[in-house]
């Protein structure tokens, strides 16, 4: 469903917007790096070398100069759970200055700056416990009654983490610090703000659209990735968390392991998802590099769970007793865990794109910029203490890559549905034209069964009728017993019974009525030779469909011979031949005259009657014949 | 027929000799009825058609054409001629095509003298001769149109001429067509020829309806 690929000629242009796309995550990255970079190139004076003096708790007390010692900052402090003051003197330079300010770059937990032991701000408690750590810049200003040259400055760095990283500081005029400062927040409380953000709509996003599409559990998974991300700044970025800083540092941990497991969840879903199925191989190296099953990647997801809840549980029971250590911990061993995640994350996705092709540039190099990003993210705070700079670009561009992909996969969708339905119109009209030339053809067979059908019953009916007569009248006048009277009689009775067969031809297709109406003509000149007047009765019997062209000819053929019969037996006055519908499925046809009637006798053995019996039995219709010496009676009854 | 009335001239038209002498020696007996001509092709009868003939009596297959193509001309040309087709079955397709064409009755070959002759009189008289196998095979057809497509020129029968075509396909004459219906036997046979008429009159809408689909005729050009 997913295997479509977008069409070649779209492939250039999708080529250059990746080009373009990982050109501007470079220079961002770039202009960040040069900024992290130029953290320690502030104007103003840098102060690295100070005093410092461990207190007992992390309130400030103002220490006097021997309880101090000589020290380089940032020096690598950790797991005393009480403050640090750092000191430095004022110089007459700095006094000089028309707005003396100090920046603080970075110390990873709370710093509260004094001046002669009076505060003038940061960011901290100064009469109770600290609150989450504080790694946003600061710039604060040092009022011009306390600038003098000699003045004591003291940086109360107060353990929430407990890292303790105070990083060289700059001392200044305060318009000449403030660009600095600007940058520094941008790089370290902006841009985190913004990748939440992008978090949060991507994390919505999939959680909404997950329903609607096929691929659900790819959206979760990223769904997942982005609110592990979002969790991950809610510990970063919040100064003062209603749910205290312990916990806090417990949400950011969490939330780092959680993000690195979705990391995975979600690549191994989109390379699954997205790929053509492959030959099977070693099962190890299948699953780090082939596509998973469904079944395979359902367990992922719960494992994925799994992993955060026992990560979440063990993390909330290390805080629980020792929250500086602990944090730092975990947190270093999450790291660590992220490089190796990443790279597996890296791997798998390059031999993704590498089999298809490079087909998706975009959403290739997006990927991979993210996880290269993140891997050297974590090499740069692990390794070598200072902030990450390159996930922050790689984030803000991830969901454009994305959805500049989606939609080229989409498109591909689009086309390949519309190629597929082209194709099966294609075969749909050509079994249409097969069909339609089958059906031709077997009408075609049916009509001319029909034709042979009905030449062969107008062969039977000539041999039945006026073949025979013909014979009879041949044979007759060779032997020369036949008068000329008694030939043109016989010629003319093989006419009428021609007639006879070309009226049932025309009349017969579905009006009994019309039928017996044709059959007039065929009888009234021999009853006015006969004397015998002919009362005509015939009633619209309506439609009758069943009466075919043989049904009638059978029934001109009974009423003939009942004719015949009566004129020649009975010498009656009058005949009368009536037409009526007896029921809604019956209808009589009945010949009657007012004769002497005939002997019961010959009813049964007469071979006209019985001709009549053999013909109604074929019609499948009842015959009945009474005679009585007031006249006789031939009915004819039928479905119709 | 009054005396002071002319002999009705009569053309023979009929391929097979025996059967045109038997038709001219039918016309020659009768007193009425004087021979214009006979002819045993359609080019032959046009010829005859020429010299002034009152009465057509003609076959349809002819050797060189169909004896329709001769009545729908006499008929053109000639509004008065009487024509009677004379066929061996009296079958309602072929009758009902010359009837079409212009033809006022018809006559069965191998009739008895007075049935001919009763025929020829009938018709010149103005009367139009029916089967019932003709009266049911126009009622067919007329359903076929109501059904189907029925033509902007074609005159619809009325409903006493439906009546009438109705029972005379059951076989009634017009005496009992006119006993059933409370009219004349008179009557009777205007109706049917009124049904003749329109049977023409549609069948050359027909024509004129078929050639202008066929784009043999523009209208309004």
């Amino acid at each position: 469903m997913f295997t479509a690929s977008p069409p070649a000629q779209s492939l250039r242009l999708t080529w250059r917007l990746a080009i373009l796309i990982v050109a501007l995550q470079i220079a961002m990255s770039a202009g960040l790096y040069f900024v992290n970079a130029r953290t320690e190139d502030i104007p103003g004076r840098q102060v690295s070398q100070v005093l410092a003096a461990q207190l007992p708790t992390n309130s400030y007390v103002e220490l006097p100069d021997a309880a101090f010692s000589f020290t380089d900052i940032p020096r690598e402090e950790c797991c005393t759970p009480s403050g640090t003051v750092y000191r430095t003197t004022l110089t007459a330079q700095d006094a000089a200055q028309r707005y003396p300010a100090i920046l603080i770059v970075s110390a990873h937990d709370n710093a509260l700056a004094y001046v002669d032991g009076a505060l003038i701000g940061g960011v901290g408690r100064a009469d109770g416990p600290p609150p989450a750590m504080g790694r946003r810049p600061q710039l604060l200003r040092i009022p011009s009654e306390l600038a003098r040259p000699g003045a004591r400055l003291d940086i109360l760095v107060q353990r929430a983490v407990g890292f303790g990283h105070l990083r060289p500081f700059h001392i200044g005029g305060y318009d000449q610090l403030y660009p600095s400062f600007l940058m520094l927040r941008l790089l370290r409380a902006d841009l985190p703000f913004a990748n939440a953000v992008v978090g949060a709509f991507v994390a919505f996003f999939c959680f909404c659209a997950a329903p609607l599409f096929g691929a659900r559990a790819l959206l979760f998974s990223l769904g997942a990735l982005a609110t592990a991300w979002v969790g991950q700044h809610v510990g970063l970025l919040l100064t003062t968390a209603p749910w205290g800083a312990n916990a806090n540092n417990g949400v950011y941990l969490v939330s780092f392991m959680a993000t690195l497991l979705c990391a995975v969840w979600f690549f191994i879903e989109w390379t699954s998802v997205f790929a053509q199925p492959r030959s099977p191989r070693h099962p190890l190296l299948a699953l780090a590099l082939d596509p998973w099953g469904w079944r395979a990647r359902r367990w992922l997801a719960y494992s994925v769970g799994a992993l955060i809840a026992a990560t979440a549980l063990f993390t909330s029971w290390r805080l629980s007793f020792d929250p500086m250590v602990g944090t730092q911990d975990i947190n270093r061993v999450t790291g660590l865990f992220g490089i190796v995640a990443m790279a597996f994350c890296a791997v798998r996705i390059i031999i993704f794109y590498a089999r298809a092709g490079f087909r998706h540039p975009i959403e290739a190099s997006a990927f991979v910029f993210v996880i290269v990003a993140a891997i050297a993210d974590i090499i740069m705070v692990q390794f070598f203490g200072t902030y990450g700079v390159f996930l922050g670009a790689a984030v803000a561009f991830f969901p454009l890559a994305l959805l500049v992909s989606l939609a080229a996969r989409a498109r591909g969708i689009f086309e390949a549905a519309t190629a597929t339905a082209d194709k099966l119109n294609g075969l749909v009209a050509l079994r249409e034209r097969e069909i339609r030339a089958t059906l031709a053809e077997i009408q075609r067979r049916e009509r001319s069964e029909m034709l042979v059908e009905e030449r062969s019953r107008i062969m039977r009916d000539m041999h039945d009728g006026i073949g025979g007569q013909l014979i009879g009248l041949i044979l007759q006048a060779r032997s020369g017993k036949l008068s000329d009277h008694a030939l043109v009689g016989g010629l003319e009775q093989s006419l009428d019974d021609l007639r006879m067969v070309v009226d049932s031809l025309e009349q017969g297709e579905g009006s009994l009525t019309g039928a017996l109406g044709a059959f007039r003509a065929r009888i009234e000149p021999r009853c006015e030779a006969a004397d015998a007047a002919l009362v005509w009765a015939i009633e619209d019997v309506g439609d009758t469909p069943d009466i075919g062209p043989d049904k009638t000819l059978q029934i001109y053929r009974i009423l003939q011979e009942a004719c015949t019969n009566a004129l020649k037996h009975g010498a009656p006055k009058r005949l009368s031949v009536s037409l009526q519908r007896i029921s809604p499925s019956l209808v009589e046809i009945a010949l009657a005259d007012d004769g002497k009637g005939f002997d019961a006798a010959m009813v049964s053995s007469g071979r006209g009657i019985a001709n009549m019996r053999t013909r109604a039995q074929r019609l499948g219709a009842a015959l009945d014949v009474t005679s009585s010496p007031n006249g006789s009676r031939v009915a004819l009854t039928l479905n119709a | 027929m009054s005396q002071t009335h002319p002999r009705a001239r009569v053309a023979i038209v009929e391929d097979d000799a025996i059967l045109r002498e038997d038709l001219a020696r039918i016309v020659l007996k009768a007193p009425e009825l004087d021979i214009a001509g006979l002819a045993d092709t359609l080019r032959a009868g046009r010829a005859l058609l020429a010299g002034g003939v009152d009465v057509l009596l003609i076959d349809l297959a002819l050797p060189d054409g169909n004896g329709v193509d001769l009545i729908r001309d006499a008929r053109a040309r000639y509004p008065k001629i009487k024509i009677i087709v004379v066929s061996i079955f009296g079958d309602a397709r072929s009758v009902v095509r010359a009837i079409e064409a212009g033809a006022d009755g018809y006559l069965l070959k191998g009739a008895s003298e007075t049935e001919a002759e009763a025929a020829i009189r009938s018709v010149l008289e103005g009367g139009a001769p029916i089967s019932p196998t003709v009266a049911s095979h126009i009622l067919a057809r007329m359903r076929e149109q109501n059904s189907g497509r029925r033509l902007e020129g074609d005159a619809p029968l009325t409903e006493k001429e439906v009546a009438v075509l109705t029972d005379l396909a059951k076989g009634f004459r017009y005496k009992e067509v006119a006993r059933l219906h409370g009219i004349s036997p008179h009557t009777v046979a205007d109706h049917v020829k009124s049904i003749y008429r329109k049977l023409a009159v549609n069948s050359r809408s027909e024509a004129v309806f078929e050639a202008v689909q066929a784009g043999l005729i523009r209208l309004n050009d």
